[in-house]
């Protein structure tokens, strides 16, 4: 929320224009719109460089844009924070529905495994190179992906499908 | 007449069923199967303002072969089901089930594709308390009601 | 050992025993156990009484909080908001209007803020307490468990008073709250104040320098400042390892920087840092109580915005009354009207006991949020489990999760 945002918009137009789609700001918080490719190597860059530091990954979730008018369907968000120069970015990467998968950045911050796991379980959208990729939220067996917009909110009847104990009395 | 030795101790007579309704009513033994805020709830009735050691049922084992009440307190959800059943099976007869709360009950505010919308579509209910959380008077009621429940029912077999 | 003729079966277990014969068991700990805060699994692989491998397991208690989200009104979705982490539901309740004002743009009231800023901080109270009580329980001292419930017993009479409920309170709203408070608020607060300051010393007394305690906490889930932040660690269990990192500090919100506290941090982030951590929050809470009743400015609680807060009923004195107001009044409640933030998107975040607790709302211009997230704190802690516990000792993976404060709540969401 302070200068380091806007330093870094600055830096990705200047070094990523290639996965580069846009920068926003809302409610006066920028973010980063950007294509899946190089994911990786951006978020690096966003750790690492000295005026920008990003060392913590608060958050990774995933938005279903369906029928928004946005590049693409599903959109994988970051939120960093960065602790020395106390200030936030977002960077939203774009995933198309075709074909549902983004770089893993476990490698970079311990805090993505469970992240990635939870976006796999709720949306589908599959990380590479990620250590171990399975539901976290849902039992194994579960199908379907419950946050994408086309599924029900009611589920679709797994939540009665269960044994049925006889009364004692 | 002669005096026996026992005439001043004192000698009750009663029925069988008295004295096993009895004592299985003021020792229920609870097994709280908290999940969420009501587990918080029933954790204020057996801490000491709402006192529910009172009534018998302090020994909290979380052992289920070990205890006869089951206070299901808080939401049940897909992963948590097969949970609930396995340790509803290993509790041994007589056993009695208090579902906690309006999640434990019917679902309560989760309508939703991962919250069991009431365990009694899946295990025997004998007490419903509703509320979001239940107030711990209300917990304490229900659990007055199963000690009647356990009264009239008496010493008959129970098959699960 | 290498000349018998081997097996598939001999070969399992040759492979199985290790430098002194000791033998790898899986040991399943929860979800239902007394020890578990919630509904937790891990799987540890043990040597002996050596913790190899933990893998904790979660969503025994998923909800789908995020997709009921989409489905309710912004106002309706405070209700949901109550039932993540329950031990400070007004916290939950202050950090998802705040998401929602920044994203409408609206700044609340100055009492409405002193009002929230009291009861986030008696909330972060109560969940502390709770936590030290059932962290003691953990490692053996009940009575302590006790005396933080009866803690817990006055501030629900406190909340009840202002919010109507124990547990869940649903008490904010966008744009203000759900009333103003009852007179009697200032004399119930300062009576709780001064008594628990006493059992929060009583318990500082029986547990800190008490040897069993202290041995089973020291040293015990030790992590490094660096782990903690590469691990997305926030809260006690941050600042227990020397990054006094604190979101009302740094970012402060609804008038945090009239208030004078300080930042309790440690140096060691062991389990017993920790709990010196939480016991200092605690005192410092009860500080910034005293100093919003002291400085609690009058005024209306609802900012006077048409968009968000319905007018008053009596048509007469209120310029907004009559028609206008009728009309405003059916808006706001109307399907397809209501409260309909801007379309844009906010990632707001307040310091909750936990951890910081962030909301992401994406709107799309209509009364129901497009995507409602919740940056859960006890799901980032959880992970650090693993870290903390492996190589030590069984009995420590209770002390260590006791002192992560995991809401099961929060983190299945």
């Amino acid at each position: 929320m302070t200068d380091v945002s806007a330093a870094a918009v600055e830096k990705l137009v200047a070094l990523f224009p290639d996965v580069l789609i846009g920068t926003g700001e809302s409610c006066g918080q920028r973010y980063a719109d950007v294509r899946r490719d190089r994911i990786v190597d951006l978020l690096t860059f966003l750790k690492s460089d000295a005026e920008l530091q990003f060392e913590m990954l608060m958050d990774v979730t995933a938005v279903d844009y369906l029928n928004q008018g946005a590049p693409e369907r599903f959109c994988v968000v970051y939120q960093l924070y960065s602790i020395s120069k106390n200030g936030y970015f977002r960077v939203k990467a774009y995933v198309p529905e075709a074909d549902p998968t983004i770089d893993s950045v476990s490698g970079l911050w311990k805090s993505a495994p469970w992240a990635e796991r939870e976006v796999f379980d709720l949306y589908g959208i599959e990380f590479a190179g990620h250590p171990d990729l399975k539901r976290i939220m849902l039992p194994d067996y579960y199908t379907g992906h419950p946050l994408r917009k086309d599924y029900p909110l009611r589920g679709l009847g797994e939540r009665d499908n269960f044994p049925k104990y006889a009364g004692g009395a | 007449m002669a005096t026996q030795p026992w005439q001043h101790e004192g000698i009750l007579t009663t029925s069988l069923r008295e004295v096993v309704t009895w004592a299985r009513r003021n020792s229920l033994w609870p097994m709280p199967f908290g999940t969420a805020c009501c587990a918080i709830e029933l954790m204020a009735t057996l801490a000491s303002k709402y006192d529910m050691a009172r009534f018998g049922a302090e020994v909290i084992r979380f052992s289920p072969r070990q205890s006869d009440l089951m206070i299901v307190s808080g939401r049940i959800s897909l992963k948590m089901m097969p949970v609930l059943s396995k340790i509803w099976e290993q509790m041994p007869e007589p056993k009695w089930c208090i579902s906690q709360g309006a999640c434990a009950s019917c679902g309560g505010i989760f309508d939703t594709y991962a919250m069991i919308q009431g365990v009694d579509k899946f295990i025997p209910v004998n007490v419903y308390i509703p509320g979001c959380p239940p107030r711990p008077e209300s917990i304490i009621d229900a659990l007055i009601k199963i000690q009647e429940i356990v009264d009239s029912e008496g010493i008959r077999q129970r098959t699960a | 050992m290498a000349d018998m003729p081997s097996s598939p079966a001999m070969q399992v277990e040759q492979e199985l025993e290790g430098d002194l014969g000791a033998r790898r068991m899986i040991v399943n700990f929860g979800p239902q156990h007394p020890a578990t805060h919630g509904t937790l699994r891990n799987i540890i692989t043990v040597d002996g009484e050596r913790v190899l491998k933990i893998e904790p397991e979660l969503g025994y208690l998923h909800s789908g909080f995020e997709k009921l989200g989409e489905y309710r009104t912004y106002n309706q979705t405070v209700t949901i908001t109550d039932r993540m982490n329950y031990l400070s539901p007004l916290c939950n309740n202050v950090g998802f209007s705040l998401a929602c004002e920044e994203l409408m743009g609206i700044k609340v009231t100055p009492r409405c803020a002193a009002i929230r800023v009291a009861l986030a901080e008696l909330s972060r109270v109560a969940d502390h307490i709770l936590s030290v009580g059932l962290q003691a329980m953990d490692l053996g001292a009940f009575s302590v468990m006790l005396w933080t419930f009866i803690e817990r017993e006055k501030l629900y009479d406190i909340f009840e008073a202002v919010t109507g409920a124990r547990l869940t309170t649903s008490y904010t709203r966008i744009g203000g709250l759900m009333r103003d408070l009852p007179p009697d608020f200032e004399p119930m607060c300062r009576a709780f104040m001064s008594k628990c300051a006493k059992t929060i010393d009583e318990i500082d007394d029986v547990l800190s320098n008490n040897t069993i305690f202290v041995k089973r906490t020291k040293g015990v889930g030790a992590i490094s400042a660096n782990d903690a932040i590469d691990l997305g660690l926030t809260g006690p269990l941050l600042r227990s390892t020397g990054v006094a990192y604190d979101v009302r500090k740094q970012r402060p919100y609804l008038g945090y920087e009239q208030y004078e506290f300080e930042v309790a941090a440690e140096q060691e982030g062991d389990v017993y840092a920790r709990y010196r951590v939480r016991m200092k929050e605690m005192r410092e809470a009860l500080k910034i109580v005293d100093q919003v009743l002291r400085k609690m400015p009058a005024g209306p609680v609802n900012v006077d915005d048409p968009r968000v807060v319905i007018p008053l009923k009596d048509a007469g004195n209120n310029p907004q009354g009559g028609m206008e107001g009728l009309i405003y009044h059916f808006k706001t409640y109307m399907y397809g009207h209501g409260i309909c933030p801007p379309k844009g998107e906010v990632y707001s975040c307040t310091e909750a006991p936990n951890g910081e607790l962030g909301f992401y709302l994406v709107s799309d211009g209509t009364q129901r949020p497009w995507r409602f997230r919740v940056r859960p704190p006890s799901f980032y802690n959880y992970q650090a489990l693993p870290r903390m516990s492996e190589g030590g000792l069984l009995s420590d993976v209770v002390a260590n999760l006791s002192s992560l404060n995991i809401i099961a709540g929060e983190l299945d969401r």
